[in-house]
């Protein structure tokens, strides 16, 4: 059971690529499940995932990189018990530590048979100045960035080529050893090749 | 879903993130196209949007809304004001109820500011609309459904689960 992380700051992507990405990889008789934790309250996004058919684990109450990391655990093991997916792909809060989740991940470990997969951070091309230059919001964004196994710049198709580049630089400049690809939702780019990090991840 | 118990405060709290959540039945005197409800829910976020900037907020993580009908389900959201609002769903016939949970993610204001900017928004705008704010329940959203159940049935389960939000919660089994 492979569990792979798609991350990144608040509005950037990720429910939208949730979905698609997990319709293409259940295409192949692969078991899919998905894990989406939100702050707020209200699992807004783990109720759009649940009616378009898949399996959806909501996990409220907290951050499952700190608060509430011992029932993500629970969760995963869970699904192992229960389902034992190929491939559980988690949507953690927009605020979270990749770093973090990934060790909550491997706590359930101990009691179910998992692979990493990678932390594939998506970073939203619209506001690279909203999220980078800001103090408080600015370091928690670098760390997301800095964790990235993968960093998928989202909403390509809404900027110009020089923006694209800009910030592309930028998060080089933050981690020189991921690899970064663009992405859009709307029109497909980039999707296949995560698909295929995914699948090909050794952990 | 899920239910954890709250430990220490979450790692978003030393970034100065903020979250709100509600759910809320609104009705209108007539039946309503999707259309209207789409651009309500759309003016909604960004007027919730606006009323945390105004408030003092310095980024706006998202507003989150999902509206829930016996014709379907419809979602709006936004990360800015500036970015504008974006909808998307259908609904297979006009509607005079509707059940809708908003999820404002806020940062540079406390909690307490996120609800009154969210409460407020959501109230002018629906009320502007002609729409009349029937019942809200906050730090709650609509969950359990069988989606296959007939159209009856489904605003059935969402009526229930309204009034199952004023039962006191009971106290935990030692």
């Amino acid at each position: 059971m492979k569990i792979t992380q798609v991350a990144g700051f608040l509005g950037c992507g990720k429910t939208t690529l949730m979905l698609r990405l997990s319709r293409e990889l259940a295409g192949a008789d692969r078991k899919i499940a998905l894990v989406v934790n939100e702050i707020g309250e209200i699992p807004v996004d783990g109720k759009v995932i649940e009616e378009s058919g898949m399996r959806v684990k909501d996990i409220g109450g907290g951050c499952i990189c700190c608060e509430v990391a011992s029932t993500f655990a629970k969760t995963v093991y869970g699904l192992y018990k229960d389902f034992n997916p190929d491939h559980v792909l988690v949507e953690p809060t927009g605020v979270a530590v990749p770093h973090q989740v990934k060790m909550a991940a491997r706590m359930s470990g101990r009691d179910a048979k998992i692979i990493m997969g990678p932390a594939i951070v998506l970073f939203d091309a619209t506001r690279p100045g909203e999220l980078l230059d800001m103090d408080m919001l600015g370091q928690l964004v670098t760390t997301q960035v800095k964790d990235a196994d993968v960093v998928a710049i989202s909403k390509v198709d809404a900027v110009d080529e020089s923006q694209l580049e800009t910030t592309t630089d930028k998060i080089r400049e933050l981690n020189a050893s991921a690899e970064i690809l663009r992405l859009s939702s709307f029109t497909g780019l980039g999707l296949k090749r995560i698909q295929e990090i995914i699948l090909q991840w050794k952990g | 879903m899920d239910t954890p118990k709250r430990q220490d405060p979450g790692c978003y709290t030393e970034h100065g993130v903020s979250g709100y959540g509600i759910a809320v039945k609104l009705s209108h005197p007539t039946a309503t196209e999707e259309a209207e409800i789409k651009s309500m829910a759309e003016e909604m976020m960004l007027n919730i949007a606006e009323k945390c900037m105004a408030r003092g907020a310095r980024c706006i993580g998202h507003i989150k809304s999902h509206v829930r009908t016996d014709a379907g389900t419809l979602k709006a959201d936004t990360i800015g004001v500036n970015h504008g609002a974006f909808s998307s769903g259908s609904l297979d016939h006009a509607v005079a109820d509707l059940y809708m949970a908003v999820n404002s993610i806020v940062q540079g204001i406390h909690q307490e500011e996120v609800r009154h900017a969210t409460l407020e928004g959501i109230h002018q705008v629906a009320e502007a609309r002609g729409w009349s704010v029937q019942t809200e329940k906050e730090h709650a959203y609509f969950d359990e459904f069988d989606f296959t159940a007939s159209k009856e049935d489904y605003k059935r389960q969402l009526e229930e689960q309204l009034a199952a939000m004023d039962q006191p919660e009971k106290p935990e089994e030692v």
